[in-house]
């Protein structure tokens, strides 16, 4: 990916990089009456709509539900709309690659720091709910006060490994749809079926035993159970998951890195 | 009073093939008709030299793969075989507007476009005065880029490209830019830039601007370099393809 590893080089990536993140927010939000609002706007609305259909026409017997169902949608919908975005924007940007010579990773990473950055402020205020309800309802002494603030901070190496799994999954699935451009199509028939495969609108132990292993190895089960854990103080099924997860993650991150740098070079050829 | 010149580019036995396809391949189509693809070769065991300083004019038809040259050296794309090595940044003119983005203002174009032909941030900050400045669009910048006329929008990719300050130049049949008064000023500066020692490669058929600029002449035909020379190329050039 880089030319050559020298400091300029690697301060002139991150900037390009940067760059095109902040292009990526700026425009989302031309031409809006309501401009950067929405940011903010949006997941509150998504979380009324959601949380009002759930909350009454889906009952599932879970505390809280409003509460669980945000901890793991929040996370899942980052993923699942970068990957979704993700896939066909090389063969968008065709104009940018014949241009000029530049890190081509740079598409894919915009898409997911612009969402990524989105995906924050969400959770930001997901927290501050959390914050208030907990205010309410859980905090009994100050040691509460304390794990509750300990387990937020726990999120950080969820949010890391959230995101370089989904840019994994994005590096892999944009290289290979410039040549396959099917590749488009399976991502977006797979994504809903992923879904339901993945423990956000249930917790594992609902399911039946048998099914349970199987959901052990989509990487993204331990992500949402990490998140669950850290937001709600809901344990985890059993530490295999982690284990599994991790393992699976590594793999996925170094086929995307190796396909993506791999696939780049030719990108010109098939635009 | 002799020295060496440095090598600013060079190809050693370049071959470019690309798989011709009429159709975009499925993954079905890709299993089952594996080796039926057709190849075409748009450059093959290209081998050549130029030294830092050069200015040097590509000629040949159409689909002589002239384009694919100036791809391969600008590193837009990769040779299917050989090697090439570069010394100095590389910015190619090849699409001025390519990278603009219409919502986005014209400052915020500026910025982003510089870094993608790969301007540092803290150079673009000191060019960006200069930039708008000579792009003349200056009550439009902190306009939307689709409010834009065409002109434009050409003119301050050409500003852009011009303040990148590369090694190598590469030009590719878009010397012309804007109304008469900028096509003129753009053209001066162009002069300029030949008259220092940047390595340029300029690929036109505007003969008069190669026969004013280049001391070095291509010449390209089905994929390979058939002419290498001084002005004499040119001429036996467009002699033979004035008949």
């Amino acid at each position: 990916m880089f030319t050559r590893f020298n400091k300029a080089s690697v301060t002139n990536w991150i900037n390009f990089v940067i760059a095109m993140t902040e292009k990526e927010i700026k425009t989302r939000y031309k031409h809006t009456v309501l401009g950067f609002f929405w940011i903010l706007l949006n997941p509150l609305l998504q979380m009324a709509v959601i949380g009002f259909i759930f909350q009454f026409f889906m009952p599932v017997k879970i505390d809280n539900y409003f509460l669980f169902l945000f901890a793991g949608l929040l996370p899942w919908n980052f993923f699942s709309y970068s990957i979704s975005k993700s896939t066909p924007c090389i063969v968008y940007e065709r104009s940018l690659i014949q241009k000029a010579f530049f890190p081509r990773e740079a598409i894919v990473l915009s898409i997911i720091l612009s969402n990524f950055f989105h995906f924050l402020i969400s959770l930001l205020l997901f927290v501050i709910i959390l914050f208030f309800h907990a205010i309410f309802f859980e905090f009994k002494n100050v040691f509460d006060f304390g794990f509750f603030l300990v387990r937020i901070l726990s999120l950080v190496p969820f949010l890391l490994w959230l995101t370089l799994l989904t840019s994994s999954f994005s590096l892999f699935l944009s290289a290979l749809n410039v040549k396959f451009r099917d590749i488009n199509f399976v991502v977006q028939a797979v994504l809903p079926l992923w879904f339901y495969a993945t423990p956000v609108i249930f917790t594992l132990n609902i399911l039946p035993t048998f099914l349970r292993p199987l959901f052990y190895f989509n990487p993204m089960t331990p992500i949402i159970e990490g998140f669950h854990w850290a937001l709600l103080n809901i344990q985890p099924e059993n530490s295999y998951l982690w284990i599994i997860g991790f393992f699976s993650s590594v793999f996925f991150l170094i086929l995307g890195i190796t396909t993506f740098r791999n696939e780049s070079k030719y990108f010109d050829d098939w635009l | 009073m002799k020295h060496k010149k440095k090598v600013a580019v060079c190809l050693s036995k370049v071959t470019k093939t690309y798989v011709l396809h009429h159709e975009k391949p499925t993954f079905v189509e890709n299993f089952l008709k594996r080796n039926k693809r057709e190849k075409f070769t748009a450059l093959s065991k290209i081998s050549i030299t130029f030294s830092q300083g050069e200015k040097i004019g590509i000629i040949g038809p159409n689909g002589a793969g002239k384009t694919t040259f100036l791809k391969l050296i600008a590193g837009i794309t990769v040779p299917t075989s050989g090697n090439i090595i570069t010394h100095g940044k590389i910015v190619s003119l090849i699409d001025l507007e390519a990278g603009f983005q219409p919502d986005l203002t014209g400052e915020e174009n500026i910025f982003l476009n510089a870094l993608l032909i790969g301007m540092s941030r803290k150079k673009v900050q000191e060019m960006f005065k200069e930039i708008i400045a000579f792009s003349e669009i200056s009550s439009f910048i902190d306009s939307p880029l689709y409010t834009y006329s065409q002109g434009m929008k050409l003119r301050l990719g050409f500003s852009i490209a011009i303040h990148a300050d590369p090694d190598i130049l590469i030009l590719d049949e878009a010397v012309t830019a804007g109304d008469k008064a900028f096509r003129q000023k753009a053209g001066e500066r162009i002069k300029a830039l030949f008259q220092t020692n940047k390595t340029i490669l300029v690929s036109t058929h505007w003969d008069e601007f190669l026969r004013e600029n280049c001391q070095r002449f291509i010449r390209f035909d089905s994929g390979k370099i058939i002419d290498d020379g001084s002005i004499a190329v040119l001429n036996k050039y467009s002699l033979e393809s004035n008949n």
